[in-house]
């Protein structure tokens, strides 16, 4: 089984997910939240999507507003093509139907999203039987094979404990196992190994790209760990104050970032093998999304910023010999080739 | 040593497990911290890495006499302080102070900053108002808030600026030692690289010996001179942090650290992982011998099963609890296991 296409979505050309000029914003008592703001990015068949950000910066609003999960005082606008059909305006009905079938969700905290007083063989078999006209025992037969492919032992004994019988890795493979029953095409991921230790993330990885590379799923990777995009993505999309920044290929992304609040995460880092006498922080936190400011939102928080970053909103806009980057940011490309070039040196050294 | 702050000494902090409603009987015990010894020096950094539920926590509160210790030693600043009463911890307890994990836990929301900052000068010094007033106003200055939040509440504060607070107030009384639980898990990356930059200039000003705990060891590496991993509360390794990070003898160490993603996909991407099998094991009933033995790719029958490895030193105070450390690094799983069949005796600690 190399690739999931069912039906007339097979005949789709293009990216299997089309997200263009995305918008969600939430009204409250004290205004109008506008928590995602124009994010666009297409995600390949078989391939990995990195969203990265802090916490507030929009990366799972984006999601959810793309599989209507948001709540009601939510609005959201532009087109979200999950094989040429705009998500956002499927009906509820269909929206059922893709949800955990072409398109499943793993989430953060895999307490949190199994339903405790159930068996999590029975967790799975609804999944099953809600997206299949199968019966009940071939559903379980089902379930057990999930569970088998994710890495459960005894998995046949396994089927009938609750979720508190499981630790957290083990939680978040039946998340795994319970998302790809019905063998989707794309898989959301917001978060998924944030609440595990290292060498549990390290299995949880190691698994997700077993099982894209056995079945052909495209992933969204939702995370605030670049570590983690590192090794998974093929593409990322930095997110900041509900606006993506900057747009790249992994390598390219690294290799010469180009807008100052990626130098700023990538500087911040600690890591393994530098003796680095002191971090580059960025200074302030985040900006609120009721009142955000005026221009560049980064430009109060950025030691490059000059009069136009606080007057103009600066567009995605390619870097001259590389169409695929895009970023957004005033600066001269001399002056962010040489920004990037001595954060990366300073980080590594 | 007159340059050991806190010397710790075969601590034990077993967590009686009962059953029966009307009549409780011990049936085991949770085993949380199990025999581990360490000193930490006048105006260094200790680290303490490990998984969650490796007794990293408990150790601490140990320390702080939180918790009362079930057998060992602990003796800060020259002074046994075990088996102290209330009372009379109550002096020593001006010289040991606590950061906490949850910045929005760990501040009463009822308080105002100037209370919380200023509750530790209220209790051990005879300060009239107005000098308290001055004196938290100068720790807010140090910690990068401005003296006018003196009378706000914790709540008007985003994450970052509350573990200030904590830190303000652990700084009150000018502790000879400081220990922090997980200070920056729950920041985000720009954030958590200021108050690391803050926590390192702040011991360079006021000479602070820290007990710094994390299950980032990237964090870790960062901040420690030394560093002592822990694994089911059991030291595992212990060492000057870049020994331990360049040379690291334990087969626990390598995997943590072989877990850890790399934020740079050509190094992340090259790099063998070693991924380790199965879960933590509960800590009732921990494995006999060496407890890491069931997941070691190093395992011998016979050997580790059977007793627990005695500390063994490795020069330069690098002490390792393995019968079968690893002769270079890096390594990938594959040279792991081909272990040699004795090796070479080290001199036991």
């Amino acid at each position: 089984m190399t690739t999931a296409l069912t039906g007339a979505g097979a005949a789709h050309a293009g990216p299997l997910l089309d997200v263009r000029e995305l918008r969600t914003s939430f009204v409250t008592d004290d205004g109008i939240v506008g928590a995602v703001d124009g994010v666009s990015f297409q995600l390949g068949q078989g391939k990995t999507l990195g969203i990265v950000g802090e916490s507030g910066c929009g990366k799972s609003v984006t999601n959810l507003s793309i599989m209507g999960l948001n709540p009601k005082t939510a609005r959201v606008s532009g087109q979200a093509l999950f094989r040429g059909e705009d998500l956002l305006k499927a009906s509820p009905a269909r929206l059922r139907e893709i949800r955990g079938g072409e398109i499943a969700m793993i989430f953060q905290d895999p307490m949190t999203s199994l339903n405790p007083v159930h068996k999590i063989g029975d967790q799975i078999v609804e999944a099953v039987l809600l997206h299949n006209d199968v019966s009940k025992q071939e559903a379980r037969s089902r379930a057990l094979e999930g569970l088998k492919e994710v890495g459960i032992p005894q998995a046949e004994r396994r089927l009938d404990d609750y979720p508190h019988q499981f630790s957290g890795g083990m939680r978040q493979r039946v998340m795994i196992a319970m998302a790809l029953v019905n063998d989707p095409a794309v898989l959301i991921a917001d978060e998924p190994t944030t609440a595990l230790d290292v060498t549990t993330q390290a299995q949880i990885l190691a698994l997700m790209k077993k099982l894209q590379d056995d079945h052909g799923t495209a992933i969204v990777m939702i995370t605030h760990d670049l570590g983690v995009v590192a090794e998974v993505a093929d593409d990322i999309v930095v997110m900041y104050a509900a606006r993506v920044v900057e747009q790249a290929n992994v390598e390219d992304l690294f290799e010469r970032p180009q807008h100052p609040y990626a130098w700023g995460l990538l500087g911040s880092l600690p890591r393994l093998g530098a003796d680095v006498d002191r971090l580059v922080q960025i200074p302030g936190q985040p900006p609120s999304l009721l009142r955000p400011p005026n221009g560049c939102r980064f430009s109060p928080r950025c030691p490059h910023a000059f009069s136009r970053c606080r007057q103009e909103d600066p567009r995605l806009m390619p870097v001259t010999d590389a169409p695929e980057h895009l970023q957004a940011c005033f600066l001269d490309e001399e002056t962010k080739a040489r920004e990037a070039v001595k954060t990366l040196t300073a980080a590594a050294a | 040593m007159n340059d050991d702050i806190l010397v710790v000494e075969n601590l034990r902090k077993h967590f009686p497990v009962a059953r029966g409603i009307i009549f409780k009987k011990q049936v085991g015990a949770v085993k949380a911290v199990d025999d581990v010894s360490f000193t930490v020096h006048r105006g260094e950094t200790l680290g303490v890495v490990g998984e969650s539920g490796c007794g990293k926590s408990t150790m601490a509160r140990c320390i702080m006499r939180l918790l009362d210790p079930t057998e060992g030693t602990i003796v800060f600043d020259g002074r046994d302080i075990t088996r102290l009463s209330r009372a009379e911890m109550r002096p020593v307890r001006r010289d040991m102070m606590m950061i906490f994990q949850d910045p929005y836990a760990s501040l009463n929301p009822r308080k105002r900053v100037g209370f919380i900052v200023g509750e530790a000068l209220l209790i051990h010094e005879k300060l009239t108002d107005a000098q308290i007033k001055r004196r938290v106003q100068e720790l807010l200055e140090v910690v990068g808030l401005s003296p006018e939040h003196y009378n706000r509440f914790p709540h008007e504060f985003s994450g970052g600026q509350r573990q200030r607070i904590g830190i303000a107030r652990a700084l009150a009384l000018s502790p000879k030692l400081i220990v922090c639980d997980e200070p920056v898990s729950a920041l985000d990356v720009s954030v958590q690289a200021q108050i690391l930059n803050l926590l390192k200039d702040l011991q360079r000003e006021f000479n602070l010996t820290y007990v710094f705990i994390a299950h980032d060891l990237n964090v870790v590496r960062y901040i420690s001179d030394r560093v002592m991993v822990m694994y089911l509360g059991k030291m595992a390794e212990f060492g000057n942090a870049r020994d331990l990070y360049e040379t690291p003898k334990h087969p626990y160490t390598g995997a943590l650290l072989s877990a850890v993603p790399v934020p740079d996909p050509k190094l992340g991407r090259a790099r063998r992982q070693i991924v380790l099998e199965g879960d933590v094991p509960n800590p009732i009933n921990p494995p006999s011998g060496c407890v890491f033995h069931p997941r070691c790719p190093r395992f011998k029958a016979g050997v580790c099963d059977v007793e627990d490895p005695p500390p063994l030193a490795h020069g330069d105070g690098h002490v390792v609890k393995c019968y079968y450390p690893l002769e270079r690094w890096p390594m990938t799983a594959d040279e792991m296991h081909r272990r040699p069949d004795r090796v070479e005796e080290p001199a036991a600690v």
